[in-house]
């Protein structure tokens, strides 16, 4: 026996050995019971599964699926079939919530027999406490990125914030307005922490991660000089810059417990200005721009306005650009590819894969009072988002129209939370704060380049730093243990408990729910019977655990599909 | 000394797996001893490498390879010298590199039009500006797909890059991609499986895996499942294999690490010395910090000069001495170089018009000065070249053939090298 389980409950252990070591052949021999087939017959499921999404389709615009039927039909492509339900069940939890269900959430959903069952598991999501944390994740790196943004920036408290404002639906224009024009206490107001991440340089990251994150719009490298291949010019982007002039930021010392002055938060607060921004053109000559939008409006010169709160209008109130860079984006969330692409490169230089439907979209997202959930509703409920992600001949050329969906590689945040999930982790590994851990965890896989956009990269998506992680780092060691308190744990223990099963199977099936939210197929189920039977040693346990781990270095279990 | 033939006797097979053998789970896949026949093949090196040094941020050519002692306003403080190349002055914080300047050549009139960090970077890896239909290959991952692949019986990835995460494969795909090495300095991680996990088990743990992926590949879900498993079987290759002491740049004499310095940089270029020398294709090495909007001359001087000076130049006199510059590249480069006007703050800002950049090895003659520019750095007066003038250059040494050309996934054609001349002087 291994060193990790030493001590452990030997009773149970020894009790497993003695059932199992002789037994797996017996089992094996009485064959699968008709429950345990992955899923119902591909037919079926599709009648079965169309009928949930399409009966109750609450709210969903009836142009949506249309107008996706329509550009299929145009390009000659046909569609993949509805996704079987384990597919749609691992996919809408890991959009939806940042991770793969466990085994509990798994069971039940495959388990009821209510045709609704999609549409009610979208509602369920997107009032689950993981909901607002996944985007708030999200949303977190969108505007700041993955890496340590210095002492100024309190990441805890704008993911709090963000939190807050998904949890209780705000709207986005609402939302995105108070990230623009964020002042005050970055503690107290942790919207604060965008603008604070991006102050450097004369404010030009912010400007540039202004207009690509809200409007979709690519100015940044007419910081230099005019846009090659768009109409952008040097003028855009200073005369956006001119609104953030004004911003300043100090530091607010408290008296601590012992009563030493020492560091409590930042403060972000505007400065009212007359001044212009000032560049270098390409011919050698100095340019100037006032406070001017990119669609030539112009504010007071003087110091009677507030610059910043002016933008914040400029570009959340109707502003067709802004409401198409949210749908956009949210659409790309959840298929894998926004119908502009990439999401923040809008423009004639690069038209979207289905324009109207864009635009329809943008307009009902801007009726609906920006309502997220409505707009993820819509998304989740359209007949596209419900295909499985296996193509045909009919459409295997395909990647731009939605014919069926596309792998979406997990992100190393969704990793690290399906992880925990797949392996209660969390539990085995002595508790603590999981955001801490998640970027300590994330730390091995970040670049931060340190020029002056503050950009960043990770080495993770599909590398060979990630297989090797994945294969021999400590986190996937614990995770597919067998020790106290950890999941193969506890299906050892619930194995015992029950006489529905055999053993072998029961444990082989749970290993397949938690990791890959589906039932072996019987051929699987055969082969992983066939391990244990020919284990050279008499405990089990490291068997089981080879298992769980194929299964979780498994491509299946990484591309979100 | 590194010698790649006198490696030790590997692992030895289990009886587990002639028992494996006889069952239906004898899969051919992947194994954790695959070491064995591998090294019959190593040998003296003969195939290209290509070294790149990627100075992330923009480094200044005014400062490094082009400097303006005439000018008044852009001159700025260094002085140039003398170099192992006759006519060829470079600066005053750069002697190692000077010595060595005569296997190498300055190219002092690149004009690669884009001056933002990203698309900068995207530029001088691919030769291609963005473009939102395609995701171009870096000229690295070119490298691992055509000279790469040749290798037979190669444990290690073909493209490495060291303190950078350098630039993807595009539509080459996930097993092209560079291999990171986030810290020259501290060893791989998760370089072996953790405790308990014995070879017997890893091979079981690979057995199951196979089963479980080849389903999913053959489930028709396009080609992110299949590059998942060759970049699993790439991985276990390299965690198996002898070569991976290529990495352990702690082997090399005192002197030699002292030479080439400790710090990232020095230790990257000796690891990447290691790396060509037992077969590896393409390394990218990353120097950051040169986005000099401020202090520029004190960054320079105190801090990135004095470590590319050690790690650069005595990266090319190994190399040299040691008969491996004949088939290894060295490029200098970075995503633009810095304007000649000196900004308010002592600094340099983005300039991707008639900057240089320095390239040497692998065949090329080396001690020339390709191009010019004005008194002031102002403007090309000599020899324009364009991005994909370097990269048909690039091409040419590496031995790949200059009309090479793929078909994207969406039924483009592709060509590495599109509308680019290289330089003649530098191949006669």
């Amino acid at each position: 026996m291994r060193a990790g389980f030493r001590g452990w409950s030997k009773g149970v252990s020894a009790l497993i050995l003695a059932v199992l070591a002789p037994a797996v052949v017996g089992f094996a021999a009485r064959g699968v019971p008709a429950d345990d087939e992955p899923a119902p017959k591909a037919e079926a499921a599709a009648a079965a599964d169309s009928k949930a999404v399409s009966s109750k389709s609450k709210g969903k615009p009836d142009y949506l699926d249309k107008m996706i039927q329509e550009a299929w039909e145009a390009s000659s492509v046909k569609s993949s079939r509805v996704a079987a339900d384990a597919e749609f069940l691992r996919r809408i939890y890991l959009d939806m919530l940042g991770r793969i269900p466990n085994v509990q959430e798994a069971s039940s959903f495959l388990g009821a027999k209510d045709p609704n069952k999609r549409v009610k598991l979208v509602e369920h999501l997107l009032n689950h406490p993981d909901y607002a944390k996944n985007f708030a994740t999200i949303w977190t790196v969108t505007l700041i990125g993955r890496g340590n943004q210095g002492r100024m920036v309190d990441r805890g408290a704008l993911t709090g914030w963000l939190r807050q404002q998904f949890s209780a639906n705000r709207s986005w224009r609402d939302i995105a307005f108070d990230l623009i024009d964020a002042k005050g206490s970055n503690k107290e107001n942790g919207a604060a922490n965008f603008v604070l991440s991006h102050l450097e340089f004369d404010k030009a990251p912010l400007t540039s991660i202004s207009t690509r994150v809200f409007l979709g719009l690519q100015i940044q490298c007419t910081q230099c000089h005019d846009h090659p291949s768009n109409d952008w010019k040097q003028t855009h982007f200073w005369g956006i810059n001119a609104f953030l002039k004004g911003i300043r930021s100090r530091d607010v010392n408290k008296p601590n417990a012992t009563g030493a002055d020492v560091y409590d938060h930042t403060e972000v607060f505007d400065e009212p200005t007359d001044s212009f921004a000032s560049f270098d053109r390409r011919n050698g000559l100095v340019g100037i721009a006032f406070p001017t939008f990119l669609d030539g409006r112009k504010i007071s010169q003087g110091t009677d306005v507030d610059r910043r709160a002016e933008l914040a209008k400029f570009i959340t109130q109707d502003n067709a650009d802004f409401d198409r860079a949210f749908v956009n984006r949210m659409w790309a969330h959840f298929f894998g590819r926004g119908f502009v692409h990439p999401v923040d490169d809008f423009g004639a230089h690069n038209p979207p894969s289905n324009p109207e439907l864009l635009d329809k979209l943008a307009a009902d997202f801007k009726a609906s009072g920006y309502d997220i959930k409505a707009l993820i509703r819509w998304i989740t409920t359209s007949q596209a988002y419900n295909l499985t992600s296996m193509s045909t001949p009919q459409n295997d050329k395909d990647d731009t129209l939605y014919s069926h969906m596309a792998l979406k590689p997990m992100t190393p945040e969704q990793l690290f939370e399906s992880l925990i999930t797949a392996t209660a982790a969390h539990k085995a590994g002595g508790g603590g704060d999981d955001n801490k851990r998640r970027d300590e965890w994330m730390k091995q896989f970040l670049f931060t380049f340190g020029n002056d956009e503050g950009e960043e990269s990770t080495s993770f998506q599909g590398t060979i730093p990630q297989a090797l992680m994945m294969m021999n780092g400590e986190l996937m060691a614990k995770a597919v243990g067998g020790q106290p308190g950890s999941f193969l744990a506890s299906v050892l223990e619930q194995a015992q408990l029950q006489r529905r099963q055999p053993l072998d199977q029961f444990i082989i099936n749970h290993l397949f729910l938690a990791a890959l939210s589906r039932l072996p197929s019987s051929a699987e189920l055969n082969k992983a019977r066939e391990f244990l039977r020919f284990n050279p040693e008499p405990n089990p346990i490291p068997v089981m655990e080879d298992l769980f781990w194929a299964l979780l270095n498994s491509n299946e279990f990484v591309l979100n599909h | 000394m590194f010698d790649p033939t006198s490696v030790p006797a590997g692992m030895t097979r289990r009886h587990f797996m002639s028992h494996l053998a006889s069952t239906t789970l004898a899969l051919p896949a992947m194994s954790f001893v695959n070491s064995l026949e591998a090294h019959a093949a190593a040998g003296r090196k003969t195939n290209k490498s290509c070294i790149l040094l990627w100075m992330s941020g923009g480094p200044s050519h005014m400062d490094t390879w082009d400097l303006k002692p005439e000018s008044e306003k852009n001159g700025g403080e260094f002085k140039p010298i003398a170099t192992s190349a006759p006519g060829v002055m470079i600066s005053e914080h750069l002697p190692t590199v000077a010595k060595n300047f005569k296997h190498l050549n300055v190219l002092r009139s690149l004009d690669s039009r884009e001056g933002n960090h990203d698309r900068g970077t995207y530029v001088m890896h691919t030769g291609y500006i963005p473009n939102p239909t395609v995701v171009h290959p870096s000229f690295g991952s070119v490298c691992s797909y055509e000279l790469g692949e040749r290798l037979q019986n190669f444990d290690l990835p073909h493209y490495i890059s060291i303190s950078t995460p350098a630039m993807g494969a595009g539509f080459l795909g996930m097993t092209h991609a560079p291999f990171m090495v986030q810290n020259p300095n501290a060893p791989i991680s998760n370089m072996k499986p953790p405790s308990g996990v014995d070879d017997m088990r890893m091979n079981r743990r690979l057995n199951m895996l196979s089963m479980v992926e080849h389903n999913f590949i053959q489930s028709k879900r396009g080609g992110m499942p299949g590059d998942h498993k060759a970049v699993y079987a790439k991985t276990v290759r390299m965690m198996s294999s002898q070569y991976n002491r290529a990495f352990k740049i702690e082997e090399e004499p005192a002197a030699v690490r002292e030479a080439y310095g400790k710090g990232g940089f020095g230790s990257a270029c000796l690891m990447a010395r290691r790396l060509v020398e037992m077969g590896v294709t393409f390394v990218e090495i990353g120097l950051g910090g040169w986005d000099t909007h401020t202090d520029n001359f004190k960054k320079l001087s105190t801090d990135l000069l004095p470590q590319l000076d050690k790690g650069m130049g005595t990266l090319v006199g190994d190399l040299a001495q040691r008969g491996l510059i004949d088939t290894t590249m060295v490029v200098w480069m970075g995503e633009f170089g810095r304007t000649p006007r000196i900004n308010q703050n002592a600094g340099r800002d983005h300039w991707p018009k008639g900057w240089s950049i320095v390239m040497g090895g692998a065949g090329m003659s080396g001690g020339h000065a390709i191009g010019a520019t004005d008194k002031d750095g102002m403007e090309i007066v000599d020899r324009p070249l364009g991005i994909m003038d370097v990269v048909a250059t690039m091409t040419k040494a590496m031995g790949i053939d200059l009309a090479t050309q793929y078909t994207t996934p969406r039924g483009r054609p592709y060509k590495i090298v599109d509308d680019g001349k290289p330089i003649p002087e530098l191949f006669s």
